[in-house]
């Protein structure tokens, strides 16, 4: 099972850091359609949290699409999940802290995106960076 | 559904509660959060209908504690067993005398809490806490009330605490618990209750408080201090 989950109490509700968990792990690929999730008293277990707050995580991932319920069976990644659609929102999100810092720092989005580039080049190898 | 109303309890002339006031539907994990002195432990004892409050009343689906016994459970902050007990001869005695405890449970708890089998006085007190919360949680209640499950004993000790209290969660029971130590445990509360000098000075959902931006251990910094 692909599913690392790490919650962290001071950052924010807890069921959403659960929902954003699933998203990043299907987006990375370490979930994929028609994976199966453990269940939610073993999720609530294995991350200690209540049992209610995982349920909620999984009653909106549904909402959202991400996965369905087979009765008896679990919850599943839904075979049509759009995982360019999270990749995107994912780094969306990181693009955004990003442009946080450069202008926090006094850069435009031009500087930054040519430290971006910068970074890029000299990186070379992503592995190594 | 327990309802607590206006609760006053006093040593001699010290005040130990103040006017409790709060209701906790079942199926709901409460953390009765404050400092030492604050009067947990006088609350949980009120609740579990070993004392009686001086003025207000505590009502368990309609009806005091006293007149509920078999549906309560009370874990104390210290050992109550006898030295030269063991956790099967404690069982031994609960066979048949409490018709709340479930022996398959039981033994199912102290295996997964990896509890010995040796007196209590010989047991290390993390090993002593994880005994005494099988045999609390092999009660088959609708009330368990657990006074400082966490406190003082060894943090292996304290995550298998945490991991069978989130095994052994079911929706028609309800949970409390009381600590000083906030961190490890937050994540099993659905809500907290802030004790401080026998009053409530704040009770709120506690993914709310999340969402105000506030981890519980910052609230209880910021409340308690």
């Amino acid at each position: 099972m692909g599913l690392r989950l790490h919650i962290h109490p001071e950052a924010g509700p807890i069921f959403e850091q659960i929902v954003a968990g699933v998203k990043a792990a299907i987006a990375r690929g370490e979930l994929r359609p028609g994976d199966k999730l453990p269940s939610a008293r073993a999720l609530a277990e294995e991350l200690r949290v209540n049992p209610n707050t995982v349920i909620r995580a999984f009653a909106e991932l549904e909402r959202e699409g991400i996965t369905e319920t087979r009765r008896g069976l679990g919850t599943f990644v839904r075979e049509d999940v759009d995982r360019a659609a999270l990749r995107r929102e994912l780094l969306a999100a990181a693009a955004r802290r990003y442009l946080e810092a450069a202008r926090s720092l006094g850069l435009n989005p031009e500087e930054a995106a040519a430290v971006l580039r910068e970074v890029e080049t000299d990186a070379g190898d992503p592995k190594r960076a | 559904m327990l309802e607590i109303q206006n609760v006053h309890k006093q040593y001699l002339k010290t005040p130990a509660l103040n006017g409790v006031s709060f209701t906790v539907s079942p199926g709901q994990v409460v953390g009765l959060l404050g400092l030492n002195g604050a009067g947990k432990t006088t609350l949980l004892k009120v609740i579990a209908g070993l004392l009686l409050p001086d003025q207000g009343s505590v009502h368990l689906d309609g009806m005091p504690p006293r007149k509920q016994r078999g549906r309560i459970v009370y874990l104390p902050e210290q050992n109550p067993w006898p030295e030269q007990a063991s956790p099967a001869r404690v069982a031994a005695l609960l066979t048949g005398a409490d018709p709340t405890f479930d022996r398959g449970r039981y033994r199912e708890l102290l295996s997964f809490l990896e509890v010995p089998d040796r007196p209590f006085g010989q047991m290390s007190r993390g090993q002593r806490a994880r005994a005494n919360l099988a045999l609390t949680l092999a009660r088959r209640v609708s009330l368990y009330l657990l006074d400082e499950p966490l406190a003082g004993i060894d943090l292996i000790s304290r995550d298998r605490i945490l991991k069978a209290l989130v095994r052994e969660w079911r929706e028609d029971a309800t949970l409390i618990l009381s600590t000083h130590e906030v961190g490890e445990a937050e994540g099993l509360f659905e809500r907290a209750v802030f004790l401080k000098k026998g009053r409530v000075v704040l009770d709120t959902s506690v993914e709310a408080l999340r969402e105000q931006g506030k981890s519980v251990v910052e609230t209880f910094k910021e409340v308690l201090a």
